[in-house]
């Protein structure tokens, strides 16, 4: 027998099933709105990071005239850090929903400033966008139970099951056909919309088939579970029931308990204290002798040892050293902070093993560098030019170079900082 | 009996020989209760932390030592949000605005650390709350359950027998409805449970019966929907396959769509962005720090006038404080005038986010129980109000201290001179002017008037359904099947 016959066959009875055509439809539609929407979302994001950089520009220039020391100017001078949206992110908004990817930050102890959150609406951060990890993680495999639970049970209640059974030859075939066509369609009509939000985004090659190979296995764990269960010779509400459990086991309550144990397991310093204890280390300075600060100050920065001697009651490189001095006294819970998320992170990355909607989100996260890493990599992007920031005003404050605003023009610009990978 | 208490006992005993409706019933309690623990717990804990982070912070700002008051007005202070009861069973906006927030002179902090960024990401559904369960699985359990109330009837032709009998359709239904009301009403146990126990911890009863309404009500939106597609349906697995479309629409989709749908009609610049036009405004009202600067030359002409004197120094006030206390105020004008614009145009796009409300139940119920735990926008911005309140008037307090406590002269000098330096420190006492800061909820009539709009699109959605339920079970007794 040729073997395209019965696909031929089968095909055509998948193009007269009206249900089925109902839902390949709706797939393509929402697919089409998550891409839709996802795509929005960036280009929203660049504009802005567009105009912020004019704006955070100009903002500078307006004030160039008003500065009279380097110490003020430094005061005064705030800069635009941000974090681009990747060519992917559309597909997996991830992160960049709730937490911040732009900044303004100037030489004050950094720790009071990087945790500040210009992160939008709550309301809208509080609900997950639909964007196409959503839409492929918890709405697709959806589809495919609505689909696939009932290939089998189906023809048994219409009484064709033995019959279909005893004219097919071998038990199985042509249900796994069917339900094998069905996931087919689904998938090519989830993954067109992909496609063309990558093509109109530009999204690298490699990055659009190792999405497509997430997805497809994502589809066809949910397609082989779907089977297997239809074949459980229960009424179909049974099956579909069970299905449902099954979902919401692997969506939500794993996920959800997970979340809880890892936070448990793994404790984080309470974000107040970092904030709290910068904030003790900097105000305590103006109480202690200058010789105090200036120490701490030369232990982790030797080159200015020979010019830390502060002889009046205010100096800004004084002020700027316990600054300095404020994130040194925060350091160690800051990185106990930032060590704790990523650790996190990890059990969460082992757990997602376990709950495969999870593991699919977080794997286009990390495809669209959304994820946890791709913010971290930002915030050490941030310290990075921060350092380069105080490196150049401590030069000028340090050998009392004579304040002249024209050497503003050659203050270090954020982008040229070095992505590190942090893991 | 009537027949409609019988055919409800009916409907029970069917559900008792179910054990698809007794598995998925257990199921569904086992992950409310599981989730109602832990989130009361996580809840309690949090609330203890926070009054304990409140108190540090407090007796840290009273323990300053002897200083200039400026340096007060810089050291700033902390605010700690403590969760609301009901917070345990609706954590509502909590986890994704931040719990503390610093404040200082001169500047309006946003909250910082979110409890969504420190925990890990499990995909977009991972942060399960007892609210949570009942808007996603609660009418997910329903139409389980009420699916074939009148569709098992219909295909097992005793439907026709009942009929039959001279029962109306309309009885049918009633039966049926009393039967799922039932099972409602214990659904809502571990809800009540919930709401006595916020009760005793100081919420207000009020509040916690209209919440017990509020998901009565959705929930019985829900169960109206699945009787009415029952009624409609000429196999019971049809109405199981549209039903649970429908639940896919309205739970999962719907919500999500609303939100991209807002955020593209209704989009707010970021506050880095409205900062850069508000830092503009600000330097035009002149440096508090400098007494020299121009900005202040009529209120030093106006205060020497007053005084009756020639010179600063001769004024029986600092005039550095006197600047102080006048830009501070200024500056908060401006400040406050930005954050009522961004507050006012976050408020815009959550109730245009509510509006939604009348195209999914899930919504109306999301936003109706946010508001009655107080755990939305509006109360996150009173904690904002509240907040800036206070710090507006510690900061007074101590610019007034400087205008009053400190001579001019000294204070002109501090930088260059020691002593003058010395002199310029306040005792610690005077730091007592700091005010507690007790944050409530709002009061339960605004929490309901908050929630109104949402109830009233669940009680259009009761009322359209319990129309469209009653027509076709009087149709079902016109046809006779």
């Amino acid at each position: 027998m040729n073997l395209m016959t019965p696909v031929l066959r089968e095909s055509a009875h998948l193009a007269r099933d009206r249900a089925f055509i109902g839902w390949a439809a709706l797939t393509l539609l929402l697919a089409c709105l998550s891409v839709a929407g996802g795509l929005s979302e960036v280009d929203e994001q660049r504009n802005t990071i567009t105009r912020l950089i004019e704006g955070d520009r100009q903002d500078r220039l307006n004030q160039q005239a008003r500065h009279s020391d380097w110490g003020g100017a430094a005061y005064a001078n705030f800069h635009l850090t941000f974090d681009a949206p990747s060519h992917f992110a559309f597909a997996a908004l991830g992160r960049r929903d709730r937490e911040p990817w732009k900044h303004r930050v100037r030489m004050l102890a950094l720790e009071g400033q990087i945790y500040q959150r210009d992160a939008g609406n709550p309301v809208l951060a509080l609900s997950t966008r639909f964007d196409f990890a959503f839409f492929a993680a918890f709405v697709l495999p959806l589809v495919l139970i609505a689909l696939l639970h009932d290939v089998q049970a189906s023809e048994r209640r219409a009484g064709r099951h033995v019959l279909l059974l005893a004219t097919a030859g071998r038990a199985s075939s042509p249900w796994r056909l069917r339900a094998g066509l069905r996931a087919g369609a689904i998938f090519i009509a989830a993954a067109l919309p992909l496609l063309m939000g990558g093509g109109l985004s530009g999204t690298p090659g490699a990055t659009l088939l190792a999405a497509l190979l997430l997805l497809g296995g994502y589809l066809a764990f949910w397609s082989l579970l779907a089977y297997r269960l239809s074949g459980w010779e229960r009424p179909a509400p049974v099956i579909l029931a069970s299905l449902l459990g099954v979902w919401i086991l692997l969506g939500v309550v794993g996920p959800a308990g997970g979340k809880r144990l890892i936070d448990s397991v793994v404790p984080l310093p309470e974000g107040a204290d970092i904030l709290l204890t910068q904030r003790e280390a900097v105000n305590d300075a103006w109480d202690l002798p200058k010789e105090v600060t200036m120490d701490a100050f030369v232990a982790r920065h030797p080159q200015w040892a020979q010019y830390a001697a502060v002889e009046r009651p205010f100096a800004w490189k004084w002020y700027y050293a316990f600054q300095q001095v404020g994130d040194q006294t925060a350091e160690p819970l800051s990185l106990a902070y930032r060590e704790g998320r990523r650790h996190r992170d990890r059990l969460a990355g082992w757990l997602a093993w376990l709950t495969p909607p999870a593991l699919l989100e977080r794997s286009l996260q990390r495809l669209a560098n959304t994820d946890l890493r791709a913010h971290s990599r930002y915030e050490a992007r941030v310290r990075a030019f921060h350092r380069r920031l105080r490196e150049f005003y401590y030069a000028k404050l340090f050998l009392e170079v004579p304040f002249d605003s024209a050497a503003l023009a050659e203050l270090p610009e954020y982008g040229a900082e070095v992505d590190r990978p942090l893991f | 009996m009537s027949a409609a208490a019988l055919l409800a006992r009916e409907q029970w005993r069917f559900w008792w020989r179910s054990s698809l409706a007794l598995a998925a019933s257990m199921l569904f309690l086992a992950l409310l209760v599981s989730t109602a623990v832990l989130t009361a717990l996580r809840t309690a804990e949090e609330t203890h932390e926070r009054r304990h982070q409140q108190q540090t912070a407090n007796s840290a700002f009273l323990a300053q030592p002897d200083r200039h008051p400026h340096r007060m007005v810089h050291y700033g202070h902390y605010v700690f949000r403590t969760p609301s009861p009901l917070a345990a069973f609706d954590p509502g906006l909590d986890p994704v605005t931040g719990q503390s927030l610093f404040l200082e002179g001169h500047r309006q902090n946003a909250a910082a650390f979110a409890d969504s960024g420190a925990s890990a990401d499990l995909g977009g559904l991972a942060w399960l709350t007892p609210a949570f369960v009942y808007q996603l699985f609660a009418p997910l359990l329903i139409i389980l359950l009420g699916h074939n109330a009148v569709a098992r009837e219909r295909e097992s032709s005793t439907l026709a027998a009942i009929l039959a009998q001279g029962i109306s359709g309309v009885t049918v239904l009633g039966g049926k409805a009393i039967a799922l009301l039932l099972a409602i009403a214990l659904l809502l146990v571990p809800l009540l449970l919930v709401a006595v126990l916020a009760v005793g911890q100081g919420e207000s009863l009020a509040a916690a019966l209209l919440m017990l309404a509020a998901y009565l009500l959705y929930l019985a939106v829900w169960g109206l929907l699945t009787l009415l597609l029952s009624l409609l349906a000429k196999q019971e697995q049809t109405a199981l396959a549209l039903l649970t479309a429908l639940w896919l629409a309205c739970a999962l989709l719907l919500p999500s769509l609303a939100v991209n749908n807002t955020a593209r009609a209704l989009p707010i610049a970021g506050q880095i962005e409205t900062d850069l036009d508000m830092l503009e405004d600000l330097r035009k009202l002149g440096d508090g720090h400098n007494a020299a600067d121009p900005a202040f030359a009529r209120l030093r002409r106006d205060l020497l006038k007053e005084y009756g004197v020639d010179t600063v120094e001769e004024l029986p006030v600092n005039l550095r404080g006197v600047v102080a206390e006048y830009s501070e105020a200024r500056i908060t004008e401006t400040l406050n005038a930005y954050a009522d614009r961004r507050m006012a145009l976050e408020r815009e796009q959550a109730n245009l986010l509510a509006r939604h409300g009348w195209l999914t139940p899930v919504l109306a119920i999301a936003q109706a129980s946010r508001a009655i735990a107080a755990t939305d926008l509006g109360n996150h911005q009173r904690f904002l109000r509240a907040a800036e309140a206070l710090r507006f008037d510690f900061v007074q307090g101590l610019n007034r201290l400087h205008a009053q406590k400190l001579a001019y002269s000294d204070d002109m000098q501090r930088s260059r001179d020691e002593a003058a330096q010395r002199r310029t420190r306040i005792a610690a006492e005077n730091w007592r002017l700091l005010a507690d800061f007790h944050f409530v909820p709002d009061s339960p009539g605004n929490r309901a008037k908050a929630a109104l709009p949402s109830l009233l699109a669940l009680l259009v959605w009761f009322l359209a359904l319990a129309a469209a339920s009653f027509g076709a079970a009087s149709a079902l007794s016109r046809i006779r099947l």
